[in-house]
């Protein structure tokens, strides 16, 4: 069997590697209890990538997602005490926003996507220090599970996370799978060329994909803000390279036009693995990021479709 | 003195070469002549190097040897000049042809710029180019370059102690008549410095120069000729496997078009500089042909009514409808299918199976409030499967493993699915074996009898002539002059080139 045909089998079967490596050298780690806890902790970096998923499926990426995510956990805070539950829905439209912008930017003018994100980035980044006057803010804690106690509570012994999460996946599959968006998200990240040569309108798609992950970072900002009970323009500081990651060794690579969502929720399965390891091997916190540069250099290598990448800079 | 025996070379599902003998004296220049998709092309990247064969062996006078790559094998005194030509535009001549052997004229560092010219003067004399070796090659003719590039091979002959080979890829593909009288005279004047092959898919051409004419058909050399019996249409039989005649383009189903109705109405349509001043009307059921030289304007004029090119001149109307806003989703609206010339990268999209490549032009009719009826999707795709006889296993088949005519057919059916009546056709047999050639031939008058107009960039001068009801001849993006096709009173391969060059 070549190496052509396992690669696409490669990611469940580190992610079973890895959880066998870590049982063994630590049985507690296989425990129900501490798998799901697992799992509710990494939710909101898992929505970041889902996001980043649709930036990086047509060939882009999106820098912007961990500096859009810090801002709306500032937003979210801010706005808790004025607008409640719609505290919510301007989250997610700045995210949207932000995300088009970023698309906008791309697409009309020109400018390719890692920088114009990580100038959008920027713009989202200085937004969350105005709004929060440079310090961390602080969730009124009734206010916060009046408007927001479903998003963090317990039913059945299962975080409430997971079913946020678990609701996203099933509706960006639906819209990957069904929906003529997804196809031609499909098309376009596996042969742009051929897209515009059949009729589609290949830039509202691309903006569309930045929209989205600008909208699913924000959701991830809103949660991570919820969970923590405030918000500071750094909060979410150290999110963007695992979820860079977790989108790669999920199997989409940086080139596109393969993978998917649900690759990237077994990639996300990973860096919670990668990173609860880390503390059953005793890495400091301080060398994780090191860890994750080391395994997105490795996953990138990996998974880059030489063919349409001849050249690189 | 150069020789190859038994030589194969198989690729995943073709077999390329089947055990090829292929050999050249010193000073003798040999014709290679097949098809498309013959094998031509991989037995010259055997030749220069660029692949390694399978099995069989390559030897120069007798001594076996074995190239890694081509600057190996112009190590061994084997050169080529590219039919796609290999010149950086941007540099001078000079620096051109001593790319990567700068360093006899470096001196400390430093390159010798005096030295450079006169040992260019020297390379280009041997080419009878009498130019400033300091000029930018971006400046020169098409045809002053491809004597560039046969100098930049003929600095082998001081750099090696062996014999020449030299390979010339389709060299007179662009070039005039007289230009290819200069080229041929040269040629026979090069022998005493080197041997050459000469590929070609001009007959006549290829006898008038060689010696010998390797016949290629399917991967494997038919047949070796001697060029003082030859004889073109024994040469083409061969090449074929069969007589070439009218049926092949089947012209006995050519009928009279609707001229009473317009379906594309040009009106001095340009996109300056590559065509311009551009009238023409296409009607239901004809098939338009544009003929011309490559860079004549044929691509452009098809992408702008496709919709992927604004015009800065002109009018141009669909369905008596005047085009304002230029877009590939404008096009698709207005019932214009395209089939590009580049089908792997414009034409399918591969990672996509054959019911997503079939709708991918029309998934609003395959689709409620933006979630699609795959169902539906299916049962097209296995329709139009059985209807044009698509080789795939299933309609789940990723389209970038089937074969080209396979792919072809799918691009086909994309635009014939959704109803377009106005067909654009970039050289639709390109690279596309005869069986495949045929279908598709098929499929042209197959459109043509139910009332589509067709605009049509064919793949050789015969193919246009035999396909089409109108020809209109282009050169440097201008329109030369106009014929009408009725069978039976067709233009010659003459008439055309005369306008062309």
């Amino acid at each position: 069997m070549s190496f052509e045909r396992i690669k696409t089998h490669l990611p469940w079967i580190t992610l079973v590697l890895l959880v066998a490596i870590v049982g063994m050298a630590d049985a507690n780690f296989l425990r129900p209890h501490n798998l799901i806890n697992m799992a509710a902790d990494i939710v909101p970096l898992f929505i970041m990538a889902l996001g980043m998923t649709f930036a990086i499926y047509i060939g882009g990426i999106d820098l912007s997602a961990q500096s859009v995510a810090n801002m709306t956990t500032v937003i979210a805070t801010v706005a808790l005490p004025v607008f409640g539950v719609g505290a919510a829905l301007i989250c997610v439209v700045a995210g949207l926003g932000l995300g088009a912008l970023s698309g906008f930017v791309t697409t009309r003018l020109l400018v390719p996507s890692f920088v114009s994100t990580l100038a959008v980035g920027g713009i989202a980044y200085s937004a969350g220090q105005y709004l929060s006057g440079q310090r961390a803010l602080y969730m009124n804690a009734e206010m916060r599970d009046a408007s927001f106690g479903w998003m963090v509570g317990n039913s059945f012994g299962i975080p409430h996370e997971i079913f946020v999460g678990g609701v996203l996946v099933l509706a960006a599959v639906f819209l990957q799978n069904r929906t003529t968006f997804g196809r031609a998200l499909k098309a376009v990240g596996a042969g742009e060329p051929a897209a515009v040569a059949s009729g589609i309108n290949v830039a509202r798609v691309k903006i569309m994909a930045f929209a989205l992950s600008g909208m699913l970072a924000a959701i991830a900002g809103l949660l991570f803000s919820v969970k923590l009970s405030g918000g500071s323009p750094t909060i979410a500081n150290g999110f963007l390279l695992p979820a860079i990651v977790a989108v790669l060794v999920g199997g989409t690579p940086l080139t596109g036009g393969v993978g998917g969502v649900v690759n990237t929720l077994i990639g996300t399965l990973i860096v919670a693995v990668i990173r609860s390891s880390m503390l059953y091997f005793e890495i400091d916190a301080t060398q994780q990021q090191m860890v994750f540069g080391l395994v997105l250099i490795a996953a990138i290598a990996l998974t880059i479709d030489r063919s349409k990448m001849r050249i690189v800079k | 003195m150069y020789e190859l025996r038994k030589v194969e070379k198989k690729f995943p599902g073709v077999h390329a070469l089947k055990t090829v003998d292929f050999k050249i004296g010193r000073g003798e220049i040999v014709g290679l002549v097949g098809e498309n998709g013959a094998g031509k092309s991989t037995l010259m990247k055997v030749i220069f190097g660029a692949y390694q064969p399978d099995d069989g062996a390559i030897t120069i006078d007798g001594k076996t040897v074995r190239f890694q790559n081509p600057r190996q094998a112009m190590e061994h005194g084997i050169g080529m000049v590219f039919q796609e030509q290999s010149l950086i535009t941007n540099l001078t001549v000079m620096e051109n042809i001593f790319l990567g052997y700068e360093q006899q004229f470096v001196k400390m560092g430093v390159i010798n710029w005096k030295a450079m010219a006169s040992a260019a003067r020297m390379q280009l004399q041997k080419v009878k180019l009498d130019i400033d070796p300091a000029t930018v090659t971006s400046k020169l003719s098409f045809a002053q370059r491809q004597l560039v590039e046969l100098a930049k091979v003929l600095t082998l002959e001081e750099r090696i102690d062996g014999d020449l080979v030299i390979l010339l890829d389709e060299p007179t593909s662009v070039l005039s008549k007289e230009e290819v009288e200069l080229l041929f005279k040269l040629v026979r004047e090069l022998r005493s410095r080197a041997s050459f092959i000469f590929v070609s898919h001009r007959l006549d051409e290829v006898i008038d120069l060689s010696d010998r004419i390797y016949v290629m058909k399917d991967g494997a050399v038919v047949d070796v000729v001697e060029t003082d019996n030859a004889d073109v249409d024994a040469i083409q039989h061969k090449m074929v496997g069969r007589e070439v005649n009218k049926e092949y383009y089947r012209e006995q189903r050519q009928k009279p078009y609707q001229a009473d109705k317009t379906l594309v109405k040009a009106d001095g349509l340009g996109v300056p500089p590559r065509y311009s001043g551009l009238s023409f009307e296409l009607h239901p059921g004809e098939v338009l042909c544009l003929v011309g030289t490559e860079g004549s304007g044929r691509e452009a004029i098809l992408r702008t009514i496709f919709g992927l090119e604004t015009p800065t001149a002109g009018t141009l109307a669909i369905k008596g409808e005047q085009i304002r806003r230029f877009s590939a989703q404008a096009g698709v609206a207005h019932g214009v299918g395209y089939v590009p010339r580049e089908r792997k990268i414009e034409g399918i999209v591969g990672g996509l199976n054959v019911y997503e490549n079939m709708t991918l032009s029309q998934m609003g009719n395959y689709s409620r409030s933006g979630v699609l009826r795959i169902g539906e999707e299916k049962k097209l795709a296995r329709d139009w499967i059985s209807k044009l006889a698509i080789k795939t296993p299933s309609e789940h088949k990723d389209c970038g493993g089937l074969s080209g005519g396979n792919q072809q057919k799918v691009v086909l059916a994309k635009w014939r699915s959704g109803g377009s009546d106005i067909m654009l056709l970039d050289h639709p047999t390109r690279g596309l074996d005869i069986g495949a050639k045929e279908d598709v031939y098929e499929m042209i008058r197959d459109m043509s009898e139910a009332g589509v107009g067709i605009v049509l960039v064919a793949d050789t001068l015969e193919e246009a002539i035999g396909l089409s009801h109108t020809i209109i001849v282009l050169k440097d993006g201008e329109v030369q002059k106009r014929f009408d096709c009725t069978p039976g009173s067709k233009p010659s391969l003459y008439d055309l080139v005369h306008y062309m060059i």
